[in-house]
């Protein structure tokens, strides 16, 4: 009665295994296939054909995967071929990855220098909290929370160490407090004060969502603009001198906040 | 009475027009000029009197480029006979020079086939003026064509000018086109006009317009410039009205317009071939005189990095010819295709300079430098091969893994000065991994954040049980008891199956001392079969648990004096055993 039952968890064993390594081996050629068409991306932009090489660098976060060095070249090649909105935008999102990357905070800084017109930029104290991506702040925050409530746990169990614990363990309760204040504000940046960077020019902002809508004021490529609120394919932006107005999602790229 | 002089008006009207048509009509075709010079447009008119052409004839000469350029109609009315005059005109080129005949053209006019005449019309080639009518004054305008002297090598860019003078009293120079510039062994390239200025002519002042042209000689041997034919349109002053004062002729005077055509002579030189002396291996027809630099960076790299190579020739000569060297196959280094550039110095493109920029990857850490890099061309102001060198430039190529210096300290401008352009690209995409939401949004990361709060939990309450059990004593004790007896009864079945009575016996009557003492909250010691009907918990109890307990005593008792009894019968008392222990642990105090 047993053999069978032996023989048929055997069966499921090679199977589950089978699909396992059928998954690796999915995943090392995807992997693969991604590396080659960086490659070839990358030689496209020494051959000085941007705009083919920012093609590349898209087919590859489509279907590769997003990196930092990966949005940076295709910022360098959107660029390079003339679009500064694209470039910032692309340049922005691999700051969101990788937040202390003075590579990219130059060439983001580059091209909006490139930019007609004013463009919004956020306050210190915000930029003071991107040097941190919010996926940092989150684990930098939960290994604090976790710190703390490993000495409150160790402080039950063993009653004795309280007195030795309890300079550590109030640190580590200022410590969750501040990191997660902080990271609460990196996420309400995150998820409510997105950017909307413009791609095309001139991009006429609308006084309502419709394209009869009277023209509020015009923005360059490349211009920066806060998002206020959306509506089916529109979004209301404020650009930094305040003034606000429509843009069709066609005419810019949404960028979280932080 | 009115209306009848009307009547009479529009018969006298017919009848003259019948009149008129009734004279007969007549078609010639005329030329506004039998001889041309090449280049200048005649004008062929043909002429129908008397009636409208049903078709106009389209003539066609070979050689001759004849275009339609209008029509016109006239009435006119003579001693009472009314005439009609359809003009149709056509502007007239020739292509080569030479005597063209415009044949007999063939019309039907007002029911009448008519032919014309034929017309011969002789096309001069131009001639330049001769140097008596140019210092006489009397050339309108005129060109001159000049080359430099000197040796002059195939393939050498050189320049050549064109002089065009205008007569002072010219009020209008303007329509000024080429019609040949005849160019043997020459490559005829840019040209610049010069700024104007006079000069004395014999006795008149021309204004002189210069054109430079950039010539590239195409074979060795004898060159012939020229000549080059040109047409304009000049504006004289009107010969009729002789007596207006100069000062107001200017003003009101509308002069005559005229079309004149304009030939130079032709110049010559001998283009020379380049010398097979000393030629250099590298020599690539560039012919001129040229300075190089080369430029690399970075100079610190990782393999695989791109550096980006700067090749820049200037100077006098054939920019255009000018290429870079073959290398694309160079040891340890993967060189990309260059981009030219090419900053003319002036517009004929015969100064400047030409930059070549191509990247190259180190594909080995063994690289230490750029390698020498040489341009060799022809000068031919000495006549002699040049070879201009530049020397190795040092590379720091580390290993891939190794941390090279930020690219941006590399390359990145003086401080308070803006970079000159955006940092290069990476050459490994980094850890490529799927495009997500936040770690705070996702419910995994969420629930994790669960497991030191239970833990937590998990060891409060641990505690709050283990400092209870510390302030309990006779919970303490129920504990132990129950421990004791699980052993216990471990024991007992050992003793039964090992048949040994005396330890199975003493050990079930100090585990029913110490469940009783428990129970009824006493010193073990204390415990006698007498509680059973002294304690009041043990009277409230079931008659089968007190017998059950009586029995157990008894047997205890017994065990002391009777005989030793079976494995059986010690499993047996020991089942008893057990399910007092569950009854009595039922009662409440």
């Amino acid at each position: 009665m047993k053999a069978p039952i032996l023989n048929s968890l055997v069966v499921s064993g090679k199977r589950v295994l089978l699909v396992m390594v059928a998954i690796g081996m999915a995943g090392n050629l995807f992997a693969a296939d991604a590396d080659g068409d960086f490659a070839a991306a990358n030689r496209l932009y020494a051959e000085g054909k941007f705009s083919a090489a920012a093609t590349g660098y898209e087919h590859v976060l489509e279907t590769g995967g997003v990196s930092a060095n990966l949005l940076f070249n295709y910022g360098n090649a959107e660029f390079k071929a003339g679009n500064l909105g694209s470039a910032i935008a692309a340049f922005r999102r691999a700051g969101l990855l990788a937040p202390r990357d003075q590579e990219i905070r130059a060439n983001l800084d580059y091209v909006r220098n490139q930019v007609q017109g004013t463009t919004i930029r956020p306050p210190r104290w915000q930029e003071w909290l991107g040097q941190l991506s919010l996926n940092e702040w989150t684990v930098l925050t939960a290994l604090a929370f976790w710190l703390a409530l490993a000495l409150f746990t160790v402080r039950q169990i063993r009653p004795a160490l309280r007195p030795r614990l309890s300079g550590f363990t109030t640190l580590a309760i200022l410590l969750t407090l501040g990191l997660g204040t902080g990271m609460g504000l990196q996420a309400a940046s995150h998820f409510t004060q997105a950017t909307a960077v413009v791609t095309t020019t001139p991009a006429t902002a609308r006084s309502g969502p419709f394209d009869d809508a009277q023209e509020s004021f015009t923005a360059h490529d490349g211009t920066e603009l806060s998002i206020l609120s959306r509506h089916d394919d529109w979004v209301q932006v404020s650009d930094a001198q305040g003034k606000i107005g429509w843009l069709n999602v066609k005419q810019v790229q949404v960028v979280p906040g932080a | 009475m009115m209306r009848l002089i009307f009547k009479i008006w529009l018969w006298c009207l017919a009848a003259c027009l019948w009149l008129g048509t009734a004279q007969g009509a007549n078609f010639t075709a005329s030329l506004d000029r039998d001889t041309m010079t090449l280049g200048e447009t005649a004008t062929l008119s043909l002429t129908f009197e008397g009636g409208s052409p049903q078709n106009a004839p389209a003539p066609d000469v070979p050689g001759l480029d004849i275009s339609s350029s209008g029509n016109s109609q006239s009435f006119s009315m003579v001693n009472g006979a009314m005439s009609s005059t359809v003009t149709v005109t056509y502007s007239v080129t020739a292509q080569q020079p030479g005597q063209y005949t415009i044949p007999a053209l063939t019309a039907d006019v007002g029911g009448q086939s008519l032919t014309t005449q034929p017309i011969t019309l002789t096309v001069q080639k131009p001639d330049a003026p001769s140097a008596d009518d140019i210092h006489s004054g009397n050339e309108a305008a005129f060109m001159t064509l000049s080359l430099p002297s000197g040796k002059v090598y195939l393939g050498q860019e050189l320049t050549a000018e064109l002089r065009i003078y205008v007569r002072d009293d010219v009020q209008n120079f303007g329509n000024f086109q080429f019609t040949g510039q005849n160019a043997d062994g020459f490559l005829l390239g840019k040209s610049a006009q010069g700024g104007r200025s006079q000069a004395r002519v014999g006795d008149r002042v021309y204004t002189v317009i210069p054109v430079t042209y950039a010539l590239t000689t195409t074979r060795a041997g004898q060159l012939t410039l020229g000549p080059f034919t040109a047409q304009a349109v000049i504006v004289l002053p009107s010969q009729n009205q002789p007596n207006v004062d100069p000062f107001f002729r200017q003003f009101f005077n509308q002069g005559d317009q005229k079309q004149i055509t304009l030939a130079t002579t032709t110049a010559t030189l001998d283009s020379l071939p380049l010398p097979d002396q000393n030629k250099p291996a590298n020599f690539g027809g560039a012919i001129g005189n040229f300075t190089l630099a080369v430029s690399v960076g970075p100079t610190n790299v990782t393999v695989g990095d791109p550096v980006t190579v700067r090749v820049q020739i200037a100077g006098h000569g054939a920019l255009d010819s000018i290429t870079l060297p073959d290398q694309s196959v160079l040891p340890g280094f993967k060189v990309f295709p260059p981009t030219v550039k090419t900053d003319a110095g002036n517009g004929l493109g015969l100064d400047g300079t030409k930059i070549f920029e191509e990247i190259v990857t180190p594909q080995t850490a063994d690289i230490h430098a750029w390698p020498q890099f040489s341009f060799s061309y022809f000068n031919p102001d000495d006549g002699q091969y040049h070879t201009v060198t530049q020397p190795p430039v040092a590379l720091t190529v580390q290993a891939a893994g190794a941390t090279p210096m930020p690219a941006f300290a590399k390359t990145s401008a003086p401080e308070n000065q803006p970079p000159a352009d955006i940092l290069p690209i990476k050459e490994n995409p980094g850890r490529l991994r799927p495009t997500g939401t936040a770690l705070i949004n996702q419910p995994v990361f969420l629930l994790l954040q669960g497991l030191p709060v239970m833990a937590l939990l998990a060891a409060w309450i641990w505690r709050r049980n283990t400092d209870n059990l510390a302030n309990n004593p006779r919970r303490r004790r129920q504990l132990a008891v129950a421990q004791l007896v699980s052993q216990g009864l471990a024991e007992l079945k050992q003793f039964a199956a090992g048949n040994q009575p005396d330890e199975f016996f003493a050990t079930l009557f100090r585990l029913l001392q110490e469940q009783l003492g428990e129970r009824l909250d006493c010193p073990a010691s204390a415990i006698t079969e007498n509680v059973i009907e002294e304690h009041s918990l043990l009277r409230q109890a079931p008659a089968s648990t007190r017998d059950g307990l009586r029995e157990l005593f008894q047997l205890c008792n017994q065990a002391r004096y009777a005989p030793v009894r079976g494995t059986s019968e010690l499993n047996s008392v020991a089942s008893q055993f057990q399910k007092v222990i569950a009854e009595l642990k039922e009662l409440r105090a």
